[in-house]
């Protein structure tokens, strides 16, 4: 216990300047044992310390006590203690021990689902996060512990200021596959669907050398999105991992052949189909979806017909789409209407819907903007491809690579690789 | 518990804004570990989702409202019916839902501006969806008797056909701006910057 005294005193007072932290900082990671093994009692040390000042020193103290195992009578003390620590500890104090943050905030989650509060982890993981990352392009490891708090909280919105940026750097390929499964969700949640589908694409498509049950997960949710954004399921890009390839389409088979009965367009098949695999999806948590893409199918029969007809009956409408009544054909087409997803009139009288062209022209001022703003990022993001790619072609390991792989190509083609590297 | 930035954006009818300074005050009472549930304005903030059209969130909000809260508060459930006719596009279930209820003060201009907006909302679906339509639909639509509904129609320069009872919709002239200023130019500049390089 003297030791843990001694090591607060220090703590107190090695906390202003960078240079005393980095000293403090050595000393710490020297008692991390000695901290361990008083875990249980560090609990009123912490008390004599203030999170914004002394923060790396809280946090090697914080980090050991909840490393031990917290009671419940503890656990209430334990969330508020981090939400305070989270709140007004110093970012560049943090930076010198990220592992140590992520675990107190592990911890946290941990906590907060077991208590089942989830909603109280929020805001505070938000924060942690903002603190965490070096910048907004970074990908850390409590992204996707947030994303899944504001799924268990169904405060899904709250999701959305973290999904929105746009990331860059991943570190681990895990909190990658996480993040866009779990944002993937999210979106779905939010019926943004184009947004899900590119969430869940990217797991999907993402290096792997053996298939794992997050990329499993989420093509699921791919072919049910897909079938309810676009009508059908895209084949695999030619940048998909052959793991994926290859054995993707035998642990989802139900879900394949939903996409096929789908493809026929006809109702009572697709119906058919679900029941039989009603278990299975319900199993999976995906009934809802696949609830959605039964009535997705209204919506693609309707959308057909503007393909082949510049005006048509509500009857036929009826008829074609398997509706009950011209009455119930009109309301769809009215919603169809009213949500953007074809462009037609409804005439009462003659009881008749022309089908009409996409009325943008593409010239007010609004689209111009909006064509200015995707042009401005996708240059942004074709700089930053090129100083990938430029990064990349002076990384000495690559450089060694192709040289060794020289011997297979004449001289006269690569050139632009230095002998040094044969 | 201190609800002021609620209160404000109510005061200066910034109605647009109330779910999200809901939410986040919300998150933030829960991250204290604060019971705030028994004081939190659950109509209003229900409401505020439904103004924004946000109905995916009004739905989530009113799945996490406790039971109890829901059984003694029956404004909570009444501004929940508005949002399940929109939900399920009752569209004349919406003004019912609006005029059924009693609201208390604190809420009542909200709802009004509300469904001055859906009213406006719902005028310029008709508008765009239709080419004729009978006058028990517009009434219908627009939640008004169908005399009331014809004036609202002619107003807007629609027409009437008194013979079947049809209104002949006008779509308005919508003027989109299409003016040049010369920082287009800057950005085409770039643009073949960029593509030449």
């Amino acid at each position: 216990m003297e030791s843990i005294e001694v090591l607060v005193a220090h703590i107190q007072g090695l906390s202003r300047s960078p240079d005393e932290v980095s000293h403090l900082h050595s000393l710490l990671k020297q008692s991390e044992d000695a901290l361990r093994s008083h875990a249980a009692r560090l609990a009123p040390f912490l008390s004599q310390l203030d999170p914004s000042i002394h923060t790396l020193g809280y946090l090697f103290l914080l980090e050991a006590y909840s490393s031990g195992s917290i009671s419940g009578e503890e656990a209430s003390g334990f969330l508020l203690t981090v939400v305070e620590f989270i709140n007004s500890c110093s970012a560049e104090q943090i930076q010198l021990a990220p592992e140590k943050f992520i675990s107190v905030c592990k911890s946290f989650k941990d906590q907060v689902m077991q208590l089942g509060v989830p909603m109280q982890g929020i805001a505070p993981l938000w924060m942690a996060v903002r603190k965490l990352q070096t910048s907004t392009e970074q990908l850390t490891t409590l992204h996707s512990d947030y994303l899944l708090l504001c799924l268990l909280a169904k405060c899904y919105k709250a999701g959305l200021s973290i999904l929105d940026d746009d990331i860059f750097e991943v570190d681990h390929p895990r909190d990658h596959f996480l993040y866009c499964y779990y944002g993937g969700m999210i979106n779905i949640g939010l019926k943004r669907f184009e947004k899900a589908l590119a969430c869940l694409h990217n797991v999907v498509t993402a290096p792997m050398t053996t298939l794992n049950a997050i990329c499993v997960e989420a093509y699921k949710k791919y072919i049910l999105v897909s079938l309810i954004l676009n009508g059908q399921v895209p084949s695999f890009p030619k940048y998909t991992s052959s793991a994926a390839h290859r054995n993707l389409k035998n642990y989802t088979q139900p879900y394949v052949d939903l996409a096929n009965f789908y493809a026929s367009g006809k109702f009572s098949e697709l119906e058919a189909c679900i029941q039989t695999n009603q278990e299975k999806f319900l199993s999976d948590s995906n009934l809802g979806l696949v609830k959605q893409v039964l009535s997705s199918l209204y919506k693609r029969n309707i959308q057909r017909l503007t393909q082949t007809y510049l005006t048509l009956s509500l009857q036929d409408i009826a008829n074609v789409a398997q509706l009950n009544n011209p009455k119930e054909a009109e309301m769809h087409v009215l919603q169809m209407i009213q949500d953007g997803e074809i462009f037609a009139t409804i005439n009462q009288k003659d009881g008749m819907v022309s089908f009409h062209e996409d009325p943008e022209q593409y010239k007010s001022c609004g689209m111009t903007e909006h064509i200015d703003f995707s042009i401005q990022r996708l240059m942004a993001l074709s700089k930053k491809l090129s100083s990938l790619d430029d990064n990349l072609s002076c990384d000495p390991q690559y450089l060694s690579k192709v040289g060794k792989e020289r011997q297979k190509f004449d001289f006269d083609e690569f050139d632009s690789v230095s002998h040094k590297f044969m | 518990m201190d609800l002021s930035p609620i209160q404000k954006d109510l005061a200066s009818k910034c109605y647009s804004a109330v779910a999200d300074t809901c939410d986040d005050l919300m998150l933030k009472l829960a991250s204290r570990g604060i019971r705030y549930q028994d004081e939190w304005p659950f109509a209003i903030h229900l409401l505020g989702h439904v103004f924004a059209n946000d109905l995916n969130s009004a739905r989530f909000l009113w799945k996490s409202i406790p039971l109890e809260i829901k059984e003694s508060r029956p404004e909570i459930v009444a501004v929940w019916k508005i949002g399940q006719c929109l939900w399920t596009r009752d569209y004349a279930g919406v003004y019912d839902a609006i005029r059924g209820f009693d609201w208390s003060a604190e809420i009542t201009a909200m709802v009004v501006a509300f469904s001055e907006n859906y009213t406006k909302k719902m005028f310029q679906m008709l508008n765009s969806a239709y080419s004729t339509i009978s006058v028990t639909d517009v009434a219908h639509f627009l939640g008004m008797s169908e005399d009331r509904a014809i004036d609202y129609a002619l107003q807007h320069g629609w027409k009437l056909d008194s013979s079947c009872k049809m209104v002949i919709v006008k779509k308005p002239k919508t003027v989109t701006e299409r003016k040049l200023d010369p920082s287009k130019l800057q950005r085409l500049t770039e643009y073949v910057f960029h593509l030449e390089h």
